[in-house]
C-alpha cells in the first residue's frame, strides 16, 4: 500500500503523561481512513501533528515522501475537534477567507465557497453570522472551511459528533465523495457503526501506539470465530458460559454472541444449544468493528 | 519643520532594517519563492489577516460607538474652555459720568491681559447702572469711584473675569490716589504709560509659548486611544484562542504571519481613528478660535500622533502575547495590573508635568523608556524641554526595542496560543522558551 501521508514514530509527552509512544500511521490517496481509539489514546495529538500544531519530541510526518512543511499544509484541510470559526463573522466571508489563506484567488475562493455552501445545503445562510446557526449547520460550515480549497488531504477530528442522522448522512457522503475524487481522508470518531459504514481502512490506537490497522473486511474476518445463537425460551445463555473454549461477548434479547477459542468445535456448541431447546438461529458471524475495537483496546 | 526631522530619521532607520532583513532572507530557498509567486499580495498571509481585521473592526458597533465617544470628549475639551472663557468680556462695561482717556486706555489694557474683549457703554446714573446689571445688559459698571457688579468675585476665584475685576479695582484705586495727590492729568497719564523695567534672563527664552492645555489634552488622548487599541489587540487574540479558530488558521498560516497581520490590521484601524480624531480636534479648535493651537501646540500634537504610533508598535506585541495566554475575561484580571502599571506610571507622571508646566528628572527618564515615552515625550516637546536629537534618540530606542519585543512575542505567542484550558503562566512560557 502506498501511503500519501506517512506518520512515522511520533513521540510526544506532556510532562509525565505519554501522549504518543512511537506511533505509525499511513493513509493512501482515495481512501477514507477511520482513526479510532479510546479517549486519551493520542488521536487528536496525532492529527494536530500533521499540521505542525503539536511540538513533537520525535518522529516525522511526510507527504508523498517529502517532509510536511507550510506549502504542503496549504493543500491540506483540517477540521479540529473543538471546531473553530469566528462566531461574529458571516458564514460566506469566513469560508472565503479560509480559502484565500489556503492560496485561492479572490474569485476562486468566492466560487468555491458558493459551491460548497450549496452542496452542504446552507447556501441561504451565507450572509448570517456563524453564531446564529444551529450546531449542525455550524458543523457544515466547518466542513466547508476544511474543503473549500479542494485539499489533497483532509483530516477531521470527530466530524460526526453531535449531528442528527440527516447531518451524519450528509457529511458522511461528502467524505466518501471526496475520497472517490482522489482525496486522502482521515477522520476520527467514536461512532463505530458509522466508521464501519464509511471507511475502507481503519486504524486503532491506544496509549499512543498503533494497536491494529487494516481494511474493515480484514478486521471483521480476522481473529477468533464468533457465533450468533438463538434458543427458544432461553435468554440468559448460562449454558453457553459453561462450555469450555467459549466466551459470551454479548447476550441481549435472546441473542447470544459467542467467541470461540481456536480449536473449539462449533458442532459441540450446536449440540449444547439443541440440548437447551429449539435453536432458531445459529450462524457464523463477522466481527463488528465495535468488537474489534473492544478487543483491541482491552 | 523640526517635527519632520525625527519622522524622517525613523523612516530611514526602518527602511535600512527592512533592506537588511530582505537581503538576509533573500536566499531562504524555493519554498519562500513559491509562496511569493502564488502569495496573496506583497504582505502574504499577514496582508490577508490584516485585511480581515480591518473589515471586521470597521463593521463592528464597538468601533463606531468608541469613535463617537472620543469625538464627543475631544469636542468638549476644546469647546468648553472657549465658551466658559467668554464671561463678561463680550458684554459691555458701563461707565457713569465722564471717564478720562487714561482710564479708558487702562480698561482696554487690563481686559486684553485677562484675555477679554470689553466695550465701554455710557450709563446715565447709578440707578440705570444697577438696572442694566440686573438685566444683563452690562457685566460691570464703573461709577463714582466704585466698581459695581451683580456678584463680587470671591478672593479665591481665578477666572479671567475675576482677575480682570481685581486688577481694574487696583488700578482705579491707584488712579484715585494720583488724583488725591493733586497730580496734573498730564502727570497721571505719564504715570499710566510707565513702561515696565526690562526682564533679563541668563538663558535663551523659549522660542514658543508654553502650551499646558494642549499638553494635558494630548497626553490624555494618547492614553485613552492607546489603551483602547491595546484592548482591541488583547481581546482580538483572546477571542481567536477562545473560539479555537486559531487552530484552523495556524494549520495553514505561520504564527508570525498571523500575529503580524493581526497587529497590523488593528494598527491600521487605530491610526485611521487617531488621524480622524486629531484632524477633527485641529479643525474644531481652529473653527471655534481655541487657543489650544498656539505656540508649540501643533508640534506637540504632531509628537503625540507619532508617539501614539510608536507606543502602539511597542505595546501591541506585549498585549497580543498576553491575549494568547488567556481565553476568558476572568483570566485577564490577573494580567491587567502588571500590563497597565508601566503605562499608568508614564501617564500620571506626564499628566502632572503637563499640568504644572515644570519638567522633572523622572519625566526626563521616562521619556527615553519605550513603555512610557509615548506619554512623557510629547509633553516635553510641548514644554520645549527637549531638543530634536533627544526626540530622535528616544524614538530610535523605541523602534529598536520594538523589534526585539516583536521577536520574543512571536515565539511566546506560538507556544501559548495553542495551549487551552487554564491560563498559561509567564514563567511556564519563558521556561519552555529556554528549553527550546
Amino acid at each position: 500500500m502506498t501511503g500519501a501521508i506517512e506518520i512515522i514514530g511520533l513521540r510526544k509527552a506532556y510532562g509525565k503523561t505519554t501522549a504518543l509512544d512511537g506511533l505509525d500511521l499511513s493513509v493512501a490517496t482515495g481512501e477514507v481512513h477511520g482513526f479510532l481509539g479510546p479517549n486519551g489514546a493520542g488521536k487528536t495529538t496525532t492529527m494536530r501533528a500533521v499540521f505542525g500544531l503539536t511540538e513533537l519530541d520525535a518522529g516525522a510526518v511526510s507527504w508523498d515522501g517529502a517532509p510536511v512543511g507550510p506549502s504542503q499544509r496549504r493543500r491540506f484541510g483540517y477540521m479540529p475537534e473543538e471546531r473553530g470559526l469566528y462566531p461574529g463573522m458571516h458564514v460566506g466571508e469566513q469560508v472565503e477567507y479560509l480559502g484565500r489563506l489556503h492560496g485561492l484567488s479572490p474569485a476562486g475562493a468566492a466560487a468555491a465557497t458558493r459551491s460548497w455552501l450549496e452542496r452542504l445545503g446552507i447556501a441561504q445562510r451565507a450572509g448570517d453570522k456563524v453564531e446564529a446557526l444551529s450546531h449542525g449547520n455550524q458543523q457544515r460550515v466547518q466542513l466547508a472551511a476544511a474543503l473549500v480549497h479542494d485539499p489533497e488531504l483532509v483530516v477531521l477530528d470527530e466530524p460526526l459528533a453531535g449531528l442528527d442522522p440527516a447531518g451524519i448522512d450528509a457529511i458522511g457522503q461528502v467524505l466518501v465523495d471526496q475520497a472517490r475524487s482522489g482525496c486522502c481522508v482521515l477522520f476520527s470518531s467514536h461512532q463505530l457503526d458509522l466508521v464501519e459504514e464509511l471507511c475502507e481502512m481503519v486504524t486503532i490506537i491506544d496509549h499512543g501506539r498503533l494497536v491494529v490497522s487494516g481494511t474493515v473486511d480484514e478486521l471483521a474476518t480476522s481473529g477468533a470465530r464468533r457465533l450468533v445463537v438463538r434458543v427458544e425460551g432461553n435468554r440468559d445463555g448460562a449454558w453457553a458460559r459453561a462450555l469450555p473454549g467459549v466466551t459470551v461477548s454479548e447476550a441481549s434479547g435472546g441473542e447470544l454472541r459467542l467467541v470461540l477459542d481456536p480449536g473449539t468445535d462449533s458442532d459441540l456448541v450446536l449440540q449444547a444449544a439443541m440440548a437447551q431447546g429449539k435453536v432458531t438461529e445459529f450462524s457464523l458471524e463477522r466481527r463488528r468493528l465495535s468488537e474489534v475495537f473492544r478487543e483491541a483496546v482491552r | 519643520m523640526k517635527a519632520i526631522i525625527p519622522v524622517l530619521a525613523i523612516a530611514v532607520a526602518v527602511a535600512i532594517r527592512v533592506v537588511r532583513y530582505r537581503r538576509r532572507h533573500a536566499a531562504a530557498g524555493a519554498e519562500r519563492q513559491r509562496r511569493r509567486r502564488s502569495g496573496p499580495g506583497w504582505l502574504g498571509d499577514a496582508g490577508l489577516v490584516a485585511g480581515r481585521e480591518v473589515r471586521e473592526r470597521l463593521r463592528g458597533k464597538a468601533f463606531r460607538i468608541g469613535t463617537a465617544i472620543i469625538l464627543v470628549v475631544v469636542s468638549a475639551a476644546i469647546v468648553i474652555p472657549v465658551v466658559s472663557k467668554g464671561g463678561p468680556g463680550h458684554e459691555p462695561v458701563g461707565v457713569v459720568g465722564t471717564v478720562p482717556a487714561s482710564t479708558r486706555q487702562l480698561l482696554q489694557i487690563l481686559a486684553k491681559h485677562s484675555g477679554l474683549d470689553v466695550r465701554i457703554v455710557p450709563v446715565q446714573d447709578d440707578v440705570a447702572a444697577d438696572e442694566a446689571l440686573r438685566s444683563g445688559k452690562i457685566a460691570l459698571c464703573i461709577t463714582g469711584g466704585q466698581i459695581r457688579l451683580l456678584k463680587a468675585p470671591a478672593a479665591s476665584d481665578t477666572s479671567n473675569s475675576a482677575v480682570f475685576v481685581r486688577a481694574l479695582a487696583q488700578e482705579l484705586g491707584i488712579e484715585r490716589a494720583y488724583t488725591d495727590a493733586r497730580l496734573t492729568p498730564g502727570q497721571v497719564e505719564q504715570l499710566a504709560r510707565a513702561a515696565p523695567v526690562p526682564v533679563v534672563g541668563l538663558q535663551a527664552t523659549n522660542k514658543y509659548g508654553i502650551v499646558q492645555g494642549t499638553s494635558v489634552i494630548g497626553v490624555i488622548l494618547v492614553f485613552i486611544m492607546l489603551t483602547q487599541y491595546l484592548t482591541w489587540t488583547l481581546t482580538g487574540v483572546m477571542e481567536e484562542k477562545a473560539s479555537r479558530v486559531v487552530e484552523v488558521l495556524l494549520a495553514t498560516v505561520r504564527p508570525i504571519e498571523l500575529l503580524a497581520g493581526k497587529v497590523l490590521g488593528i494598527g491600521l484601524v487605530a491610526m485611521g481613528q487617531a488621524v480622524l480624531v486629531l484632524g477633527f480636534a485641529v479643525a474644531l479648535a481652529e473653527g471655534v478660535g481655541s487657543n489650544l493651537l498656539h505656540g508649540t501646540a501643533p508640534l506637540e500634537l504632531a509628537a503625540a500622533g507619532l508617539w501614539l504610533l510608536l507606543g502602539y508598535a511597542f505595546w501591541c506585541w506585549v498585549y497580543a502575547t498576553a491575549g494568547s495566554m488567556v481565553e476568558r475575561q476572568d483570566q485577564v484580571q490577573s494580567l491587567a495590573l502588571p500590563l497597565s502599571l508601566p503605562m499608568l506610571v508614564g501617564y500620571i507622571t506626564s499628566l502632572t508635568v503637563a499640568g504644572s508646566g515644570n519638567p522633572n528628572l523622572f519625566a526626563d527618564v521616562l521619556a527615553y523608556l519605550p513603555p512610557t515615552a509615548p506619554f512623557a515625550m510629547p509633553v516635553l516637546v510641548g514644554l520645549s524641554a527637549v531638543t530634536w536629537w533627544e526626540f530622535v534618540a528616544s524614538a530610535l530606542i523605541s523602534v529598536a526595542t520594538t523589534v526585539a519585543v516583536a521577536r520574543l512575542a512571536s515565539r511566546l505567542y506560538r507556544r501559548a496560543v495553542l495551549r487551552t484550558g487554564k491560563r498559561v503562566s509567564v514563567r511556564e512560557l519563558l521556561a519552555g522558551l529556554a528549553r527550546s
